[in-house]
């Protein structure tokens, strides 16, 4: 048996142009299946992790989607921002235990600034109920303090009590507060959410960076001096959105109803566990499909290798006729060609899981970036590895066909020469 | 960026202001609350699922069926929470629609109350319904949820009758 595998590589061996690029048109594909899985429950799991023991996200009446993905992942774009006022008639609600402001719009340098209060730090809750911790110092407590995320700090090398500089939007080189820098007073830990990629600041540091401004740039003329912000008064007129708790959850529902009708302007109360839930029921069509095409891919991978393998027992006819003059028996042969189609399916099956952990770590900070997905470099979850075996165990089945055909081949077959 | 395009336009299709679920034919909606060792359900059914109408009744027959449908819906019995949860209902509270004479109306829900005192309420994991074999016109309940393990969404169906996190 040892022999006929040995045999078998070999003979593989010989071939190696052809079985390789079989081989790599099967990782690639394995690759695309592996993906498609690894994103989705990435996917799924970073957002699940992102925000955790938040009743209500409060925002404006957009959709529930642009609100969450705005609030909590500082994707996309918010359309409207609600009144400070709104956000106070919520926050002192009777059922309320906790509200915390958010307001977003500013950038560092790539990385989202947001302003919020000094509770956030308290409040916030990711993962399994877990805490914000400080790595380094504490929260601010004035304005122009900042307290930046694990990614920031790394990022950018930043370290306590560095000054930096807030740029107005989210362009990379939009216009700069320049004048009016930021101390840094506390680094959090990693958390592996998108509190990593944001620079907190006080809600009372944004309204003073904007003091001089007026239509989204700087007044012409007009400059007001750091040391002078706090003669103004700092109280922001609006925010972008605010995270919720409340004293109890039988609550939720009638304070979603609340804030959904609240008079004096349309607001929108997302419960996010229950929007992400109701976002996977809608893509879980779109899931399954893309699924579904990455599966297809695999088995044209696959059926092209049992092609190569059937058209390359024509060229073989003497090498077989040989192996059974010497002895071997058609359960061999058999045995030897189906071993070739399984190697290979199965070194396509490594191959694409080496590319999919080195394509990962090149896709994911784009996805974190993009869309608030942690992508983990990890070993292949127990999905992966069904998936996985799924496609070794049809290659297998894919090979039997070749293996089938070399067993029926006679003796004889190539040893008669025939035109 | 075309990406980032497509997914949001996939959310935005999923995710329709989930609070202001209007009134649907057919639907109703279920908000589960698991709070410490009460788990209380609170059911919005449009009356038109329930007995095929949505004004005051005009008949006996009609009438008939308003009191057939609010006395199916007081059972408890209608739902099962997880058996090892060990929960023991309290009586329903149900909320008909009232009409003014026969003025016409737009739409009208019925609201119904659950109340239930769990053992261990750690156990729950699940409720499970047998309001579509009552009620035939209903093809689905939108159920949301808010416990201790945190949200969650479901869709009950007569196929799939049970809420589970």
């Amino acid at each position: 048996m040892k022999a006929v595998l040995r045999l078998a590589a070999l003979s593989a061996w010989s071939r190696r142009l052809t079985l390789g690029l079989t081989l790599i048109a099967i990782a690639l594909a394995v690759t695309l299946l592996l993906a498609v899985e690894r994103i989705r429950v990435d996917a799924r799991q970073s957002f699940t992790q992102a925000v955790s023991g938040v009743d209500l996200v409060v925002g404006a009446r957009t959709g529930g989607v642009q609100l969450m993905l705005h609030a909590v992942f500082h994707a996309g774009t918010a359309s409207n921002n609600i009144t400070w006022d709104s956000y106070r008639a919520i926050a002192t609600h009777p059922a309320v235990d906790w509200a915390l402001p958010l307001s977003l719009g500013d950038s560092h340098r790539g990385f989202a600034v947001l302003g919020t209060s000094a509770d956030y730090f308290a409040h916030f809750r990711h993962g399994d109920k877990e805490e914000l911790r400080f790595r380094d110092g504490k929260a601010f407590t004035g304005v122009f303090e900042a307290v930046l995320g694990s990614e920031v700090a790394r990022g950018l090398g930043y370290r306590l009590g560095d000054a930096i500089t807030l740029s107005h939007g989210l362009v990379e080189r939009g216009a700069e507060h320049g004048d009016k820098p930021f101390r840094v007073t506390g680094i959090l830990a990693p958390t592996g959410t998108p509190v990593d990629r944001t620079v907190h600041v006080s809600l009372e540091s944004i309204t003073a960076l904007h003091l001089d401004w007026v239509g989204g740039a700087p007044l012409p003329g007009v400059t007001i001096p750091a040391e002078f912000v706090a003669k103004f008064d700092l109280r922001p007129k609006e925010i972008t959105a605010a995270l919720v708790g409340l004293k109890q959850r039988s609550d939720v529902f009638r304070m979603q109803r609340f804030i959904n009708q609240y008079r004096g302007e349309a607001l929108l109360a997302v419960m996010p566990g229950v929007a992400l839930d109701e976002l996977w029921q809608s893509v879980a069509m779109v899931e399954r499909t893309l699924l579904a095409i990455s599966a297809l891919v695999v088995l044209v991978g696959l059926a092209g290798l049992a092609a190569t393998l059937l058209a390359g027992l024509n060229e073989r006819r003497r090498e077989l006729a040989i192996l059974r003059a010497l002895g071997a028996g058609p359960g061999q042969i058999f045995v030897m060609l189906t071993a070739e189609g399984a190697l290979v399916t199965a070194a396509g099956a490594a191959l694409g899981l080496i590319l999919l952990t080195l394509g990962s770590g090149l896709a994911a900070p784009w996805l974190l970036e993009r869309f608030g997905i942690v992508l983990a470099t990890r070993l292949p979850g127990s999905q992966e590895l069904a998936l996985i075996g799924a496609v070794i165990t049809t290659g297998l089945l894919a090979s039997l066909v070749p293996g089938w055909r070399a067993w029926r081949m006679s003796l004889a077959d190539g040893l008669t020469p025939r035109n | 960026m075309r990406a980032l395009t497509l997914v949001t336009c996939l959310l935005a299709i999923a995710l329709p202001a989930q609070a202001e679920k209007g009134h649907v034919h057919g639907e109703g909606s279920l908000e589960v609350v698991i709070d410490k060792e009460s788990l209380s359900l609170r059911l919005e059914l449009p009356l038109d699922v329930a007995v095929g109408f949505e004004r005051a009744a005009r008949n006996d027959k009609e009438k008939a069926a308003l009191a057939a449908a609010q006395q199916a819906l007081a059972d408890p019995a209608l739902f099962a929470p997880t058996p090892a949860a060990g929960c023991k209902a309290e009586p329903a509270r149900i909320e008909m629609p009232k009409f003014d004479g026969n003025k016409p109306v737009e739409h009208a829900d019925i609201d119904a109350t659950y109340q239930f005192r769990c053992a261990t309420p750690a156990a729950l994991k699940s409720v499970e319904t047998t309001i579509f074999k009552s009620f035939k016109r209903l093809y689905r309940l939108e159920a949301r949820r808010a416990g201790p393990t945190g949200q969650g969404a479901g869709r009950l169906t007569p196929k799939t009758p049970a809420l589970t996190w």
